[in-house]
């Protein structure tokens, strides 16, 4: 069979370069990494797992005789605490591997050398990984609903849930490329992030009944992730007002701020053939 | 002999006199709470007022009103960091001046329960209770009801996973088709 | 003729070794430019700077018309096929040509027409609903060549095309390739070790060793440029030998010498190549009087004449 490739359709051309001559990329590398995410069924997945764990613990609450206000707050509680951490560790996997994984692929030169902007690049692909997060809290509402409309904090957890969670994934998120981009290899950089989340979740896990001193608030309060669930838990649980612990907030702000910089400033040096600022 | 009598004299009036350091003046206020009766839901909000008046002909300093509920039937454990969760105000009085103090409160146990407020000196010890003013109870009466049911659950409970899994299984064998050339 | 690329000088440091120094050459619309060079002489160095996947320590270049600076008028202006390129095995073939395509600024429905189109070109019109993962090696280089393709470029490199295919297929990428630069007029920058695939597409070849470029110019040139001594092995009738001789005595510029252990076989050797000599036109000559008397060829076999023997030379001593 002799193949030969003839000249593009008449007309080709000129779309052709004209469309090359438009800002081109914007979005399509989104795109792309979503329907490779959501159509393979990796995301479904995982989505399915939660969605298991979820129907659990909801079923288990529900089925509680003994069950008070509070508890029933706590519940509520419990679901968005797992729905962030679900949800933020989807993120920060999937943005780990985000430019670590296309070196180890054989992928990335091939997008390198289209007119997409690197920052563009960078963008879409930490949208992607968000979009699991996303996903995870839409996945949550009908058991946040089931819960919460009982004792009246349905919209309150549903917009605490959003905002913190929206907050606390960007900023991890953005870690996780950041990580990806010096990693050449795909395992290291996914394990150094899921051993970073790990070290940010410790906190959250430790006894209450623990004495508390200052390095725990200090502990709790420098870590994002911990301290965007103690507000969360401050006010769905104790009621606070919205106002009141919103300096538990600023560790997860300047996360999202200064990783996202990080990533705006440095990202076209980031998205190289080889890791580091300064390779190639 | 004088200076056994001096010494005498002077032990006298520090055992006698109180010193401000040792003892409290009496607050000289008035406390009052309305509404004297609530009744409300589990989980129910509501909001007592409590006006705080200076009876007395001297200012009275930082004084400190702080919010308590107790359970006056049954056997139920009452938190009241639960209850509300801003329960000391501080605030200092002119004499005749009266404030009204505004409590907010929502109905975490059902049974009946009564609120008040104390209204103590703030920053001085406190002996007895010469200090402390008390203001009326405030009866709270929560009627439970259920928020929560194993049947209302069961629909979110079994659909939802049923749903994405039937989707993550749809998508894997269209992926498997399209992996088999087909 | 236009020149679509222009490398001056190019230099490629890591730390305190050069990967490639003073790398200049051109080449013009239509052609087809081998790039040559043993593993490690800087032949994928060179067409990651051309592309713009690495940042030259030195020296500058320009593409279609744009000039080093300007990177991205450079990708909307080239394709490439880079060495060992991965492929997502989940996407179809058409997926993944629609994506690229869309990357390159094209409107859906553009993306879906150039895509059935290259696919069908390249041969995989039957399996673009197929997962890459189902692709065979070559079936996947044809892929990538008509990913390479997607934005209609002046300029494409195809770096080791034919690498880990079995004949049909080398012979396939081939005709594929002369097409490019015929049918689109595109300039083909072809990087390969494989001699025979140049002497058969290449009009212009450009040989790297070390990181330098050792020689450049048509095949032809290049040859003539590596001065090699040519010979050839001439097989006659064992008892027409010595009539042979007697032919070949006729040429002044020949050396006649008997080859070890074959009786009916003569080495034959141009002297002093390169003086004005041109040793195809002597053995030419050779075989022309040899017919003529009457003696029958059984074998003729001409060495030294070919671009991998120039290819050996220039890059032996390069390393001497």
């Amino acid at each position: 069979m002799t193949l030969q490739v003839a000249p593009p359709a008449v007309g080709m051309s000129e779309d052709v370069r004209a469309g090359a001559e438009r800002q081109s990329g914007w979005l399509v590398v989104a795109e792309q990494e979503c329907r490779d995410l959501w159509t393979s069924g990796r995301g479904l997945v995982l989505l399915f797992l939660f969605s298991v764990l979820l129907s659990a613990v909801t079923y288990l609450t529900s089925t509680n005789q003994a069950l008070n206000f509070l508890e029933q707050r706590e519940s509520v509680n419990l679901v968005l605490q797992f729905a962030v951490a679900v949800g933020v560790l989807a993120t920060l996997v999937v943005s780990a591997d985000g430019i670590s994984g296309e070196r180890e692929r054989g992928t990335l030169e091939t997008l390198l050398v289209t007119p997409v902007p690197r920052r563009s690049i960078i963008a879409d692909k930490l949208i992607a990984a968000l979009s699991l997060w996303f996903a995870t809290f839409l996945v949550s509402i009908p058991y946040v609903w089931v819960l919460a409309r009982g004792v009246g904090i349905l919209g309150q957890a549903l917009a605490l849930g959003l905002c913190v969670g929206t907050l606390v994934a960007l900023g991890l998120g953005c870690i996780g490329l950041l990580i990806s981009a010096v990693c050449n290899s795909n395992k290291t950089s996914i394990a150094a992030s899921i051993f970073l989340l790990l070290i940010l979740f410790a906190p959250t896990q430790l006894p209450s009944g623990l004495p508390q001193g200052w390095f725990f608030e200090v502990l709790l309060r420098a870590n994002p992730v911990a301290s965007g669930l103690a507000y969360i838990s401050s006010m769905l649980v104790e009621g606070h007002s919205w106002t009141q612990d919103l300096s538990f907030l600023i560790t997860p702000l300047l996360t999202a701020i200064i990783a996202g910089g990080a990533l705006i400033l440095a990202g076209p040096r980031l998205v190289r053939l080889t890791r580091g600022v300064n390779a190639g | 002999m004088r200076k056994l009598l001096l010494i005498g004299l002077l032990v006298g009036i520090f055992t006698v006199l109180p010193s401000p350091a040792l003892a409290a003046a009496p607050l000289d206020a008035k406390v009052d709470a309305e509404p004297a009766q609530v009744s409300t839901v589990l989980g129910g909000r509501f909001k007592i007022t409590t006006p705080i008046t200076n009876t007395g002909a001297r200012p009275s300093g930082e004084i400190l009103a702080h919010l308590n509920v107790a359970s006056i039937e049954g056997s139920v454990y009452v938190d009241p960091e639960d209850w509300s969760s801003n329960r000391s105000q501080q605030l200092s009085l002119q004499p005749g001046e009266s404030r009204k103090l505004a409590w907010e409160i929502q109905a975490v146990n059902a049974g009946h329960f009564a609120a008040y407020v104390v209204v103590v000196p703030y920053g001085s010890n406190v002996v007895g209770n010469e200090g402390l003013v008390i203001s009326p109870l405030v009866n709270i009466d929560v009627a439970s009801r259920s928020t929560l049911s194993a049947g209302g659950a069961l629909p979110v409970v079994i659909t939802v996973p049923l749903l994405l899994g039937l989707a993550a299984a749809g998508t894997f064998f269209r992926a498997r088709r399209r992996g088999s050339g087909r | 003729m236009t020149i679509t690329v222009e490398a001056m000088q190019l230099t490629k440091q890591y730390g305190g070794r050069s990967a490639i120094e003073d790398v200049s050459f051109t080449a013009s619309q239509g052609e087809i430019v081998g790039l040559l060079g043993p593993n490690g002489a800087g032949k994928t160095t060179t067409i990651r700077l051309l592309t713009t996947v690495l940042e030259p320590t030195s020296g500058e270049f320009s593409i279609a018309g744009h000039r080093s600076t300007a990177a991205p008028e450079i990708r909307r202006s080239i394709g490439v096929l880079p060495e060992s390129s991965g492929y997502p095995s989940h996407q179809t073939g058409g997926e993944y040509l629609r994506y690229h395509g869309r990357l390159y600024g094209l409107s859906r429905s553009q993306a879906r027409s150039a895509s059935a189109e290259l696919l069908a070109s390249v041969g995989l019109a039957e399996r673009s609903r197929s997962s890459i993962s189902t692709y065979s090696r070559g079936m996947r280089q044809r892929l990538g060549i008509a990913r390479a393709l997607i934005n209609d470029p002046v300029v494409v490199f195809l770096d080791e095309p034919t690498l880990g295919l079995d004949p049909a297929g080398q012979a396939q990428v081939l005709n594929i390739i002369r097409s490019i630069a015929k049918a689109r007029d595109a300039t083909v920058v072809l990087s390969t070790h494989v001699l025979p695939e140049v002497e058969e597409v290449c009009s212009k070849v450009v040989i790297l060793n070390h990181g330098r470029v050792v020689a450049s110019g048509s095949v032809g040139e290049v040859i003539k440029t590596a001065l090699i001594e040519q010979s050839a092995q001439l097989r006659v009738p064992l008892d027409l030998v010595e009539r042979a001789r007697n032919v070949l005595a006729g040429f002044p510029d020949l050396t006649i010498d008997q080859a070890a252990g074959q009786p009916d076989v003569l080495i034959l050797a141009v002297d002093r190549p390169g003086t004005g000599v041109a040793p195809g036109e002597v053995m030419n000559e050779v075989l022309a009087a040899i017919t003529a008397a009457g003696i029958p060829v059984l074998r003729f076999e001409l060495e030294g004449a070919r671009l991998s023997d120039a290819f050996l030379k220039m890059t032996s001593e390069a390393v001497a």
